[in-house]
């Protein structure tokens, strides 16, 4: 059906009844992708409304100011003893009980696009306000976002700007700004690369804060991407940003993230969101609200489209089971399939897709399933999985696989899985429906989302 | 039942397995009943960052080497001279033992033509041999892995790292395993008979739609079952008395010789050592890094030589481009482009190949590039590995005069 439509058509709002049903199974499709995913009662709760309300309050939510004053506490905490890697336990606790998962999210999205990892900033304080500044703009204004992220010392630190003189100006942030962070490869000239990064001397680090020293600032006139002057660094980033490709750049990047990692048109398909993008004045979130709430989204074009990265599988499974469990060794562990928190591989972020997927991720997905399954401290709904499935009045194991595979698979599994799982849970104890939940993640349609 | 290893290859080759991957067979499926030792070993060792060729194997004598490098020249009297003026970084004492006992080969000026200068863009073009405007399903080794036949059930080209898998290794039939640790490439509840089972037969079971995503994870959980299997039984090897550094890649190379000298019929590993990237602040980092290096390649092929395996084995370092002339600010360096890559191994021709750096002879101030890295991919693939490379490679290149044997 969606392959009738035109592109233009392919963005409108998804309409239930019309394009498809919006039941259980498209609600806990929006949440996965929309978040990390819900569990029963929110889907419930979810499909008494209407496909786009849900999506607004993804949008809106707040997190209760007791909530947020909590994470500030812990955050506090896992800073104090100096290293990075307790924030980055700190993050994957707030991803799993967050009210507000689209946030999260989008948090996450914009950490992999302005990737700053803390091998190199091994300051937690420095991460850590980097981290919030990404979730205070999540939404908000393109932009603001990048003028921001300019000046935050983390980025100037990784990037090295932090020591940008004027004698030899430094070109690694001039070069990822336009590469990663707004254009894409080859929208640009070397000499473009070396004039704006002219405009980035005297930007210094002093005390963990941003400073501008004018005496190393190259006063000088410069001239690139068509403009020429004695441009402040943040004219420079206006300049950057008019450039039409950054809207093209940004959906483009959000439409993998969001929505399906391998589009096919992509430059057609991508056109009229980023007209809109630009319309906008390059506010995101609009932009989201389009995507999310699309034909496109719902369609079969999307569905089960994405590899899940390893922070969708693992906090995936949690939040969908109401699960709980340790965040530092969850972090530790996610950080060995590919997707360290704060731990990027390098500025480019997570590339995402087939790239998350190799035999050693394969073997330590499944692994880390297990370990997750079968650790005496993770909890679903207090309570041991297969006494949280039955506290549901699932008991015969046809009930409780059909009962996963709602909350859990964005594509059905093959009748034989299903018979094979069935014959492993058939005995009903706790071991035995762990077994059987540990070999459907184990399963190829688990990996996609 | 539980099968044997042999016989739950078998069981995989001539069951419906390899029917069910729509075309795509994994890699260690091929069961021969003979097992022979892969005759010539290749290992690859990604430099990621760009390696500053200049502070590596340094044009000691040339007087604007020192008028460009106001903080970063390596005074003379500290570099490891080689011949003709070049001089190895002092940190690379490994590599000029090396060169010292013939093992050990530098081509000088290695890049192509229009250099990219973006990490991302420029490790892609060495991964594929391919520019941005063409399509790249693969990369260079993938596309080799294809044209061979794996010997024994083993993978013809294994990953060994905690990163993604190169694009050089990736196919569009064929999935090259990726191996973070042996101890950690193990399947855990696989103990257990009937969950092994399952899970291995749920693994193959036909997929009704042909849906890429789904076929291409289907086929790699296949691959890494099978390939887990193998390496389990492999990494046995006697220990030597050789001592190792400490090292991320010393770890990786490590884990390389147990399964040479166990011998895994693999004739491509593939490792990285990242953090050429040197901005700021590169003296420290980047004799670092290169200690690692010559240290780790030196122990690799000491213990190769002690188990009888130096000869077949080929080792290939390489970084996505070189780094600029003139030293920035930060007492760092800029994306440049030209660099040196070093083969290293039994049958190597030892010594210094290709045109040395001519720093009176810039582009945009950066190196112009002598020999094409295609044509150090071109020997590798005819003189070692024994294959023709004008499908590999896309185009003909000309093979260079780098092996003895």
């Amino acid at each position: 059906m969606a392959t009738e439509l035109t592109v233009q058509e392919l963005w409108q709002p998804f309409e239930p009844g019309v394009d498809g049903q919006w039941d259980l199974a498209a609600a806990a499709h929006l949440f996965r992708r929309a978040g990390f995913g819900a569990d029963r009662r929110q889907l419930e709760a979810a499909v008494q409304k209407t496909p786009l309300q849900v999506i607004d309050e993804l949008l809106d939510g707040q997190e209760p100011p007791e909530y947020r004053s909590e994470m500030q506490t812990l955050a506090t905490a896992a800073i104090s003893g100096g290293n990075v890697e307790p924030l980055s336990a700190w993050w994957v606790y707030r991803i799993l009980s967050t009210p507000v998962q689209l946030l999260e999210k989008t948090v996450l999205f914009w950490h992999g696009h302005f990737a700053t990892g803390a091998d190199k900033v091994t300051e937690p304080q420095l991460m850590l306000n980097q981290n919030q500044l990404l979730r205070r703009l999540a939404f908000g204004d393109f932009h603001e976002l990048v003028q921001q992220i300019a000046k935050d010392p983390a980025m100037l630190l990784y990037l090295d700007s932090a020591s940008n003189r004027k004698a030899h100006p430094n070109e690694n942030f001039a070069r990822e700004l336009m590469e990663l962070f707004c254009l894409g490869e080859g929208q640009y000239t070397e000499r473009d690369i070396r004039e704006l990064a002219r405009c980035f001397t005297g930007w210094e680090v002093r005390r963990g804060e941003y400073r501008f020293n004018r005496f190393q600032h190259d006063t000088g006139s410069r001239s690139f991407l068509g403009a020429t002057g004695v441009l402040s660094g943040e004219e420079a980033v206006q300049v950057v940003l008019r450039q039409p490709q950054t809207a093209e750049f940004i959906v483009s990047k959000l439409l993998r993230y969001f929505m399906l990692d391998e589009p096919a048109g992509q430059a057609e398909l991508l056109a009229p969101l980023a007209q809109q993008f630009r319309d906008d004045g390059l506010q995101i979130r609009p932009l989201l609200r389009t995507m999310l709430g699309s034909r496109l989204f719902f369609s079969r074009q999307c569905v089960g489209r994405k590899l899940k990265s390893p922070v969708e599988l693992a906090l995936g499974l949690l939040r969908c089971l109401e699960g709980s469990t340790n965040a530092v060794e969850l972090a530790k562990a996610m950080q060995q399939l590919g997707q360290g928190l704060l731990y990027p591989p390098s500025v480019k972020g997570w590339d995402g897709g087939r790239t998350w997927i190799n035999s050693s991720t394969l073997l330590g997905r499944s692994n880390l399933m297990r370990r997750l399954i079968t650790s005496e401290t993770t909890r679903f709904g207090r309570l041991s999985l297969r006494d949280y499935l039955s506290a549901r009045g699932l008991q015969r194991p046809e009930d409780m696989l059909s009962e996963l595979q709602l909350l859990l698979f964005a594509v059905p599994i093959p009748e034989a899985a299903s018979r094979s799982i069935i014959a492993l849970m058939k005995s009903g104890s706790d071991t035995a429906v762990a077994e059987g939940l540990h070999a459907l993640c184990t399963l190829p349609e688990f990996q996609l989302c | 039942m539980r099968l044997d290893r042999r016989g739950f290859l078998q069981h995989l080759a001539t069951g419906s397995a390899v029917l069910s991957f729509g075309g795509v067979v994994p890699l260690p499926l091929l069961v021969s009943a003979e097992r022979t030792v892969a005759e010539r070993i290749l290992v690859v060792i990604e430099l990621q960052g760009g390696n500053d060729g200049l502070n590596t194997v340094i044009p000691v004598t040339d007087p604007l080497y020192r008028r460009r490098r106001p903080t970063l020249a390596i005074p003379q009297s500290e570099v490891l001279s080689i011949a003709d003026g070049m001089g190895f970084h002092p940190a690379l004492r490994g590599f000029a033992d090396l060169l010292e006992a013939g093992q050990l080969a530098v081509v000088q000026q290695v890049g192509y033509p229009q250099p990219n200068r973006s990490h991302f863009e420029s490790m892609d073009i060495w991964h594929t041999c391919l520019r941005k405007d063409q399509q790249r399903p693969d990369g260079w080794l993938g596309r080799w892995t294809e044209r061979v036949q794996g010997a024994g059930g083993d993978a013809t080209a294994l990953h060994l790292g905690p990163d993604k898998l190169p694009f050089a290794l990736m196919s569009r039939s064929v999935r090259v395993p990726s191996v973070r640790s042996l101890e950690e490439f193990r399947l855990r509840g696989a103990e257990d008979e009937k969950f092994r089972e399952a899970v291995q037969s749920l693994a193959e079971t036909r997929r009704d739609e042909p849906d890429d995503l789904l076929n291409f994870v289907a086929s790699s959980t296949a691959s890494a079952l099978t390939a887990s299997e193998r390496l389990a039984t492999a990494a046995k090897a006697a220990a030597t008395d050789v001592v190792w550094p400490q090292s991320g890649l010393a770890e990786r190379l490590r884990t390389v010789s147990q399964l040479i000298r166990s011998g895994l019929q693999t004739s491509v590993y593939y490792v990285t050592l990242g953090g050429f990237d040197t901005h700021a602040q590169q003296p420290d980092a980047h004799r670092g890094l290169l200690r690692q290096l010559s240290e780790a390649v030196q122990a690799l092929l000491s213990e190769l030589r002690s188990s009888g395996d130096l000869q077949r084995t080929t080792v290939m370092a390489f970084s996505e481009f070189g780094r600029r002339v003139e030293e920035n600010a930060s007492e760092g360096t800029d994306h440049g482009t030209a660099g040196p890559m070093f083969l290293a191994g039994g049958s190597v021709r030892a010594g210094l190949h290709g045109q040395r750096p001519d720093l009176a002879d810039l582009q945009d101030g950066d190196l112009q590039f002598s020999t094409d890295f295609r044509e150090v991919y071109a020997t590798i693939l005819e003189r070692w590995l024994k294959v023709d490379s004008v499908d590999i490679l896309h185009q003909r290149f000309s093979a260079l005069d780098l092996f003895t044997a």
